[in-house]
């Protein structure tokens, strides 16, 4: 199908003023690779996405696109697709017209051109409404839109601004999976910006996790999700994220509050710690961490219960009824293997 | 199309040069017919051109600045320029927010009053000196003294007595310019969000103060403008006065620009007559600056 | 209440009345012969005669010519100056250049100058180029205040384009040229209109330049009033019959437009820059 390119981004810096925006990227994506760029509002990761389009200036670093580097590149010259968070799209024209737009900007023969935008507009099933302009669509339609805009040029590189915020729930989640079919049918290196762990970890081949301006951790979903390498990461990631409590290690002992459990791992010194726990990892026991039920959500086919453990409050995500009530007192167990540990004071994966 | 990329335009400097092409002509036209002939206009206020003395012309430094501070004439019109433009200025925007204010309760009359509102402002001010010097207030048949004549308060020289004479063309301005302040504030008001005042209601705010600590505060913007732009019109309005009095009976109704005006066609001493205007246009630019400046302040 | 409301819409007529009745006024009085014009009381019932306008128009002082001039100035200073204008705009309102805000404050700023002090230059300048009393002279001083307008209400236009339309055109190869012209041009068409009206406007009731670099030959309507003024002392029909021609073609532009002015009043107040 199109022909997939690799991609790196080296040492990238952007200042607005006296802020610094990015601190210097570094990533380097493989040829057809799903890869997700994941975060918090703000923390810089739709402006990397739009430095790799060549619609940002950076104050440092370089963009290597199959290893030449395009860093000067206009947009219009690095072979580039992107699908807006808005989407877009021109309203003066018809949806046939849009898509036929970067055929027609680069002198596509006529008919080559029908070809290509009835195969892109077919290939997200919106074949059917050619004639219409954008403003007689709906969200998802101007979205599919959007994308067949996009693959219709069958880029080296396909970028995706958060492309799913602007729907609702259930098409969301829809429309994931669509994408990631319709990337693994064309092949093409996929750059995908959203703050939505679950969307990121649903779809990304791998996933770079940008706190304030900075990757602070790449690897695939499940590396992400079983060894964050920070509280930062542990916190973000996860529905509910991870419940972190202070801790101390003691003599090969992790001592939370009043609770003390033999640590199953060598190699940790004694100190100061942050215990990391998912709520999934911990359930109701006789025996374990004591504490008193706060608050039960049911939602249905599972629920989290809020329990109050020291000064704090701990989520329990169980699959079925707790069992619990509100006020009663319970135990938290876990197994060993599901203890993460941070330094306390640099937050680092222990 | 692959360039290396040392030595080559970047993206930046591209851009640069794109806007500057689409720039040029702009700025050609614009510094051609404004910056030059301005400049031109300063040398010439330093010169003693007098075209109905011509053996007398030849530089003369700040001359013509020294006599206009001892001109009573200059003075006058100075002061009148200020009344002038202050009271227009004033019932203007008073007279436009009271009326957008009125209106705004009475949905369906607006659009009748947005059309009739079109009609001043679309007229030339030339014009509409004539109208109101012929038809509005000609003493005997204009429509102002036919009205003060039923309402028994006599006819009037509207124009021509020196005490009327800058009421009238007052009026005149704030007729033609009342509507533009009255659509922006109307746009302003309409643009309002009404939730907010429902939460007032619920607050138990009364009318006077849901207009005060509310409705004010969210329309000053559209006030400070109006203001401004205003205020620019009014320093230099020209050809309504003209028309409706000449800048007299005398010099009653001859605010700085006729004066200068006066000076430079009609007595043709361009070079005082450049120092005039150099001198409004200095008033205008500070003006406007301090406007601007307690606009962003705030 | 219905008190209130009826109070209020008796000033709303009230001030609809004085807004409009005199160009109705003048329109009335167009139509009367000269005598009924000073009868007292004012006679609203009348015999109509079209005499005023057949003098007005094919008579001795016929304003034939003037309306010709005037609108020969008009469209071409408005042309030249769209023209020129809303390329310069989109670079003001888009693209990143060094003194962009300073441009800028140049572009507003060039409004400001009084007119009363640019005529001497004009004059003496018209003079040496033997262009007073032509149609290219004119023109041209007309672009001073036409071009700064136009500029600063077709800012506020494309500022309002979204950035992410601009580039999506440049990720599709269009290039910055073609993106603006198949792309963001088509945006702004309504601005362009409004602003086309605007300028036209402004150009078609401009006096005082007229007045002064105009002559026999270019004798805009504007000027051609004043004059009548001072000849047609008391033929007040006549006066009010040509004062409708004159002003005829604005205020039809104005009625028809009359949402949009509105809109683009409103805009341009938002923005900067005004009408003299």
């Amino acid at each position: 199908m199109s022909a997939a390119g690799t991609v790196r981004l080296e040492g990238i810096v952007k200042r607005h003023g006296a802020l610094t925006v990015l601190h210097g990227i570094d990533l380097a994506i493989a040829a057809g690779e799903f890869f997700a760029l994941l975060g918090p509002s703000g923390s810089g990761k739709t402006t990397t996405l739009r430095i790799l389009a060549g619609l940002e200036p950076h104050d440092a670093g370089r963009v290597i696109q199959d290893g030449v580097d395009v860093t000067h590149r206009e947009p219009g010259e690095r072979d580039v697709a992107m699908v807006f968070q808005s989407y877009a799209l021109y309203p003066h024209m018809s949806v046939y017209e849009n898509i036929a737009f970067p055929l027609r900007m680069v002198g596509t023969p006529g008919t080559e051109v029908d070809f290509g935008v009835r195969d892109a507009a077919a290939k997200v099933r919106i074949d059917h409404l050619l004639e219409r302009k954008p403003g007689q669509l709906s969200g998802g339609q101007q979205q599919r839109c959007a994308l067949a805009r996009a693959i219709v040029r069958k880029p080296k590189l396909f970028l995706l601004d958060e492309p799913l915020s602007n729907l609702d729930a259930k098409l969301r989640l829809e429309t994931r999976v669509e994408l990631r079919k319709l990337q693994r049918a064309l092949g093409v290196t996929t750059v995908y910006v959203t703050h939505d762990q679950e969307e990121a970890m649903t779809i990304a081949d791998r996933i770079a996790v940008f706190i304030e301006g900075r990757i602070v951790q790449i690897g695939t979903p499940n590396d992400v999700f079983e060894h964050p390498a920070s509280i930062v990461v542990a916190a973000f990631i996860g529905s509910p994220p991870m419940n972190l409590l202070p801790g101390t290690i003691q003599r090969g002992s992790v001592v939370v509050g009043a609770f003390e459990s033999a640590l199953g791992r060598e190699g940790v010194g004694d100190g100061p710690v942050t215990v990391g726990l998912r709520p999934g990892a911990l359930s109701f026991a006789d025996r374990g961490m004591p504490g008193r039920v706060d608050l039960v959500e049911d939602l249905g086919d599972s629920s989290i219960v809020n329990v109050e453990v020291g000064q704090q409050l701990v989520k329990v995500r169980t699959q079925h009824r707790p069992g619990v009530r509100e006020g009663e007192a319970v135990h938290l167990h876990f197994a060993a293997d599901a203890l993460h540990l941070f330094d306390r004071a640099s937050g680092a994966r222990l | 199309m692959s360039r290396p990329a040392e030595g080559l335009p970047t993206i930046a400097q591209r851009e640069r040069r794109f806007a500057l092409r689409l720039l040029a002509p702009a700025l050609v036209v614009l510094v051609l017919t404004t910056t030059a002939p301005l400049l031109y206009l300063l040398w010439m206020s330093l010169q003693r051109v007098d075209l109905s003395m011509p053996a007398l012309s030849g530089f003369a430094g700040l001359d013509n600045f020294a006599r206009m501070a001892g001109d009573p004439r200059f003075w006058a019109s100075l002061w009148l320029t200020l009344i002038y433009t202050g009271a227009t200025v004033v019932t203007q925007v008073l007279i436009g927010l009271l009326l957008a204010l009125l209106v705004m309760q009475i949905p369906r009359g607006q659009g009748a009053l947005r059309v009739a509102a079109i009609l001043p402002i679309v007229l030339a001010p030339v014009v509409v000196g004539l109208f109101w010097r012929t038809f509005v207030l000609a003493p005997d048949f204009g429509i102002v003294d036919l009205v003060t004549r039923w309402l028994g308060l006599g006819s009037h020289n509207w124009l021509g007595d020196p005490r009327l004479a800058l009421i009238s063309v007052i009026a005149i301005h704030t007729w033609q310019w009342t509507p533009f302040a009255f659509l922006v504030i109307l746009a302003s008001l309409a643009a309002l969000p009404p939730d907010i005042y429902e939460a007032a209601r619920i607050d138990r705010a009364s009318a006077w103060q849901r207009f005060w600590r509310i409705t004010l505060p969210l329309i000053r913007p559209a006030i400070v403008i109006v203001l401004i732009m205003r205020t620019m019109i009014a320093l230099s309005a020209f050809a309504a006065i003209f028309a409706a009095t000449g800048g007299g009976p005398g010099t009653a109704t001859e605010i700085l620009n006729l004066y200068a005006y006066r000076t430079s066609f009609s007595e043709l001493n361009l070079g005082y007559g450049a120092s005039l205007a150099v001198v409004l246009l200095a008033i205008t630019l500070l003006i406007s600056f301090a406007m601007f400046t307690l606009r962003k302040a705030r | 209440m219905n008190l209130r409301k009826a109070f209020i819409t008796a000033a709303a007529a009230v001030i609809l009345v004085v807004w409009s009745f005199p160009v109705l006024w003048a329109l009335l009085t167009s139509f009367k012969t000269e005598r009924d014009v000073l009868a007292y009381p004012p006679k609203l019932i009348f015999a109509p005669t079209l005499a005023n306008y057949t003098d007005v128009l094919f008579g001795s002082a016929s304003l034939l010519p003037n309306l010709w001039s005037s609108f020969i100035v008009a469209s071409f200073a408005t042309a030249l100056a769209m023209l020129i204008a809303v390329p310069a705009a989109y670079a003001l309102a888009r693209l990143e250049f060094p003194a962009r805000h300073g441009t800028g404050f140049y572009v507003l700023a060039t409004q400001m100058l009084p007119p009363v002090g640019l005529i001497i230059p004009y004059y003496l300048a018209l003079q040496k180029l033997a262009a007073l009393d032509t149609y290219s002279g004119l023109v041209v001083i007309y672009l001073t205040f036409s071009l700064p307008f136009a500029i600063w209400l077709m800012v506020s236009y494309f500022e309002d384009v979204p950035r992410e339309m601009e580039e999506a055109a440049l990720l599709d190869r269009a290039g910055r040229l073609r993106a603006l012209w198949h792309v963001i041009l088509p945006q702004v068409r309504g601005g362009i209109a409004v602003t086309t009206i605007f300028v036209f406007l402004n150009a078609w009731n401009e006096f005082l330049f007229a007045v002064v670099l105009g002559g026999n030959r270019v004798r805009t309507v504007t000027v051609a009033m004043f004059n009548f003024i001072s000849v047609e002392q008391t033929l007040w029909a006549k006066l009010a019959a040509g004062a409708v021609l004159a002003m005829a073609p604005v205020i039809l532009l104005g009625l028809l437009a009359q949402r949009h002015i509105v809109k683009g009043l409103t805009v341009g107040a938002v923005k900067g820059g005004g009408r003299r």
